[in-house]
């Protein structure tokens, strides 16, 4: 395949999914409403439990990070999960499209959207609490951005394939277990206060890392010795895992039929 | 040059869990089909059509046999051939916000058509389907009928050298199927495009197809023409006969007559060759005094072919 072809195919997933964004009213809702009250009600929170504004900041960095990923990863797994609701599956895999199209072109949409969701975020919590996201400087936001991205498209590949892999009645787990492994990358608290067992899958997670770094710059002293390089060799790692998962699911759908179940 | 060219493939689907289910699908089918040419692979529910489609398309892989399809093994050179096949499906599903354009220029896209050239195919492929009136409206607001055309228009989208059109006008209003069939007749006509295609109705068989294989349980039974067919399982020819009294109970007792049965006020008889049988009868006829007012003659219906093989 031509590098013109390549960069066509990701454009085209790219304005499906810009397209059926702007037309659904529901994506509008999760694209504002959660996060406006993740951030509200937790920074009213540390209000009430009269943290310092060093804590404050702590937690309205994990409830930013946990709304900027979670739209970034929805978006990625809509690569597969518009056509299993619309039951056009069979035609997405009948033309010539890989899953790098798919998920590059669903990641664009999703950093998009997720950067328009922090923007927001950040103004509210400027506006509501005081919380400055600049404080640490751009280069660290801009790393710690895209460690989120990055963690975003790792996750909602994960989806992909769990979802080929189990059809959709699986779509219900699939969420609730990449939310979990979310919620353990130390959103609220430093990976520190986690018991062992839990503290060494949370140290597994690339988002931890990249939390701990862009904390850092808040007074909060790091873990870790590297966080940045190793959470970028994380997310390498599972990106390549995540994207051999999802093209051996397809290739197993294509051999059960469940490609074209999914198509009914 | 053959566009096809399949060998004992074999599919059997495995479900269920702890206790595992083996659903045989197709049990050795051979198929081969030249370029230009429109098959039809007819046959009970079940029988295995839509599994032999979506092999050769692509979408589901054998679990054996060798399966060339446009030169390429569809297994190991399949990115390859997506590129130069299509397929419509019975009851096509698209995403549901998306408008007809909008849909038939993703898949485009997909095939690597973009700029002017996009927006030309696109227009000409609205203009063939008739989408015209129905371009900027999103796909859940239309009609079945028009669902289908879209389908149709997007599987054209890559000029396709091979299509599949799997049951393409099932629940589609006689004029509208109709309106397709034009369609399908003329593609093959003008762009010289090989078609396969599955479908209940025997008169959109006998009416589109060059041949006809017919599949039950996985396995081709019967194949050739349409009037092959008639020939290869001997149902025999039918002289229907207008007669006053309407009601002659010997003919069905006469020599060479297989059945007789009344249809609309007409006798037909199926009879083992008309062309020997038909002065028989009217010579008896004539001379038990019976008044013959009417005779055609005229081969079974390819759906008395279906009845007889589905058996």
């Amino acid at each position: 395949m031509s590098w013109r072809n390549e960069l066509l195919a990701v454009w085209a997933v790219t304005l499906r999914n810009a397209l059926m964004g702007a037309r659904n009213v529901f994506f509008f809702f999760e694209l504002l409403f959660w996060p406006i009250v993740g951030v509200l009600s937790i920074g009213l929170m540390s209000r009430f439990l009269e943290l310092t504004a060093a804590q404050a900041s702590f937690v309205l960095v994990g409830t930013i990070a946990l709304s900027v990923v979670n739209v970034c990863q929805l978006e990625v797994a809509y690569a597969v999960l518009l056509d299993v609701w619309s039951k056009s599956l069979k035609h997405q895999f009948l033309a010539p499209i890989g899953i790098r199209h798919l998920t590059l072109g669903s990641w664009i949409v999703g950093m998009v959207r997720s950067l328009a969701v922090f923007v927001l975020l950040a103004a509210l919590g400027r506006w509501a609490f005081g919380f400055r996201v600049l404080q640490p400087g751009w280069l660290p936001l801009a790393t710690f951005l895209l460690g989120c991205f990055l963690t975003a498209w790792v996750v909602g590949v994960a989806v992909c394939a769990l979802i080929t892999l189990f059809g959709n009645r699986a779509e219900a787990f699939a969420w609730a277990s990449v939310n979990l492994v979310l919620v353990l990358a130390g959103i609220y608290y430093p990976i520190s206060v986690l018991p062992d067992a839990i503290a060494v899958v949370a140290r597994a997670v690339p988002l931890t890392y990249f939390l701990d770094a862009y904390r850092a710059h808040y007074g909060f002293e790091s873990e870790f010795r590297a966080p940045i390089a190793t959470g970028l060799a994380l997310s390498a790692l599972y990106a390549a895992l995540a994207h051999w998962a999802f093209l051996a699911a397809i290739q197993r759908a294509r051999r059960t039929g469940l490609l074209l179940k999914m198509s009914e | 040059m053959l566009a096809i060219d399949a060998q004992d493939v074999e599919k059997t689907f495995r479900s269920g869990w702890p206790r595992r289910r083996e659903t045989a699908a197709l049990r050795g089918v051979s198929l081969t089909v030249a370029r230009g040419a429109i098959v039809g692979v007819l046959g009970p529910n079940g029988a295995g059509k839509t599994t032999l489609l979506s092999i050769l398309a692509t979408l589901l892989t054998p679990d054996r046999g060798r399966v060339t399809v446009l030169g390429h093994d569809v297994v190991r050179e399949a990115g390859a051939l997506r590129r130069r096949l299509n397929m419509v499906s019975g009851r096509p599903s698209f995403l549901w916000s998306l408008r007809v354009g909008e849909i038939i220029a993703f898949y485009g896209r997909l095939y690597g058509v973009s700029g002017n050239a996009l927006r030309r195919r696109v227009d000409s492929l609205i203009e063939l389907c008739e989408l015209v009136p129905y371009r900027r409206i999103p796909y859940s607001d239309l009609s079945t009928g028009l669902k289908q055309r879209v389908a149709l228009a997007k599987a054209l989208v890559n000029e396709p050298e091979l299509l599949f059109l799997d049951e393409p006008t099932l629940g589609l209003d006689p004029d509208v199927a109709a309106r397709v069939r034009t369609h399908i007749a003329r593609l093959r006509r003008e762009q010289g495009i090989t078609i396969v295609l599955t479908t209940h109705y025997m008169r959109e068989a006998d009416e589109l197809c060059d041949e006809i294989a017919f599949i039950k349980a996985g396995r081709i039974l019967a194949r050739g023409t349409s009037g092959e067919l008639k020939r290869q399982i001997r149902l025999g020819e039918v002289i229907a006969l207008k007669l006053d009294p309407a009601r002659v109970p010997w003919l069905a007792e006469s020599p060479g007559v297989l059945r007789c049965v009344e249809v609309d006020g007409w006798v037909e008889c199926t009879v083992d060759e008309a062309e020997n049988r038909l002065p028989e009868l009217l010579r008896a006829l004539h001379a038990k005094g019976i008044v013959i007012r009417n005779v055609q003659v005229r081969e079974p219906e390819l759906e008395e072919v279906f009845v007889e093989l589905a058996k």
